[in-house]
């Protein structure tokens, strides 16, 4: 996974009816863009360390160009 | 089949000055019942939403209570590069059900018993597949035509 300062990653709801879950990345700490990275959860402000896995995808920060 | 190929689920770290309030926020809104503690980019500890409530609130501890005061040390790791049969060896000696997993020195991921369950349901349904077959559409041999002269 590749992710830059400002993308939203997605985490896929586990079970049915359970919500996605965003984050927003605040700092790559891998090398080419790669995990770990710094993230803000939600509206809560928290910031941790993700790692993230096959249920996380990432939406780049840059709206698409027609 | 390696670890990191069965590694299914994100995880999240934090540090370990960080309240078990916060923990217990993050675990909510991350989903997640595990977090890594992380110092240096190194793993220090491992906290569960059962440390929560064994070493938190049944201790009476304040939710301003640092996460280090009940996340469990000398966490057993894995390299990510092991083979999955090792992992099961693993919790079948240990009674956890998770296993953080490790590149070297550095924490990249969690395993858990429900990645590997998934893995062996899949192994499974393929097994299954041809002797369902066999059950449900049983290859029956024609007898040979006879012919009279």
């Amino acid at each position: 996974m590749q992710a830059s300062v400002g993308d939203r990653i997605v985490i896929g709801g586990r079970r049915v009816g359970q919500p996605d879950r965003t984050c927003e990345v605040l700092e790559v700490h891998g090398t080419d863009g790669g995990p770990p990275y710094v993230v803000r959860w939600g509206d809560s402000g928290h910031t941790t360390v993700f790692f993230p896995g096959s249920d996380a995808v990432v939406q780049d920060s840059e709206p698409a160009t027609k | 089949m390696r670890v990191n190929d069965a590694v299914r689920r994100s995880a999240v770290g934090i540090g370990p000055e960080r309240t078990i309030g916060d923990a217990a926020e993050i675990m909510e809104q991350a989903g997640v019942g595990a977090l890594a503690v992380i110092d240096k980019g190194h793993i220090i500890g491992l906290v569960t939403d059962r440390d929560l409530v064994r070493r938190g609130l049944a201790c009476r501890l304040s939710a301003d209570a640092r996460v280090d005061a009940v996340m469990t040390t000398d966490v057993v790791t894995v390299q990510a590069d092991t083979d999955l049969h090792d992992v099961f060896a693993i919790f079948r000696t240990h009674g956890f059900r998770r296993l953080p997993v490790t590149r070297g020195e550095k924490f990249v991921g969690m395993i858990t018993i429900d990645d590997l369950v998934i893995d062996l349901a899949a192994d499974l349904a393929d097994l299954a597949r041809p002797i369902t077959g066999e059950v449900l559409f049983a290859h029956r041999d024609i007898p040979a035509a006879v012919t009279t002269a």
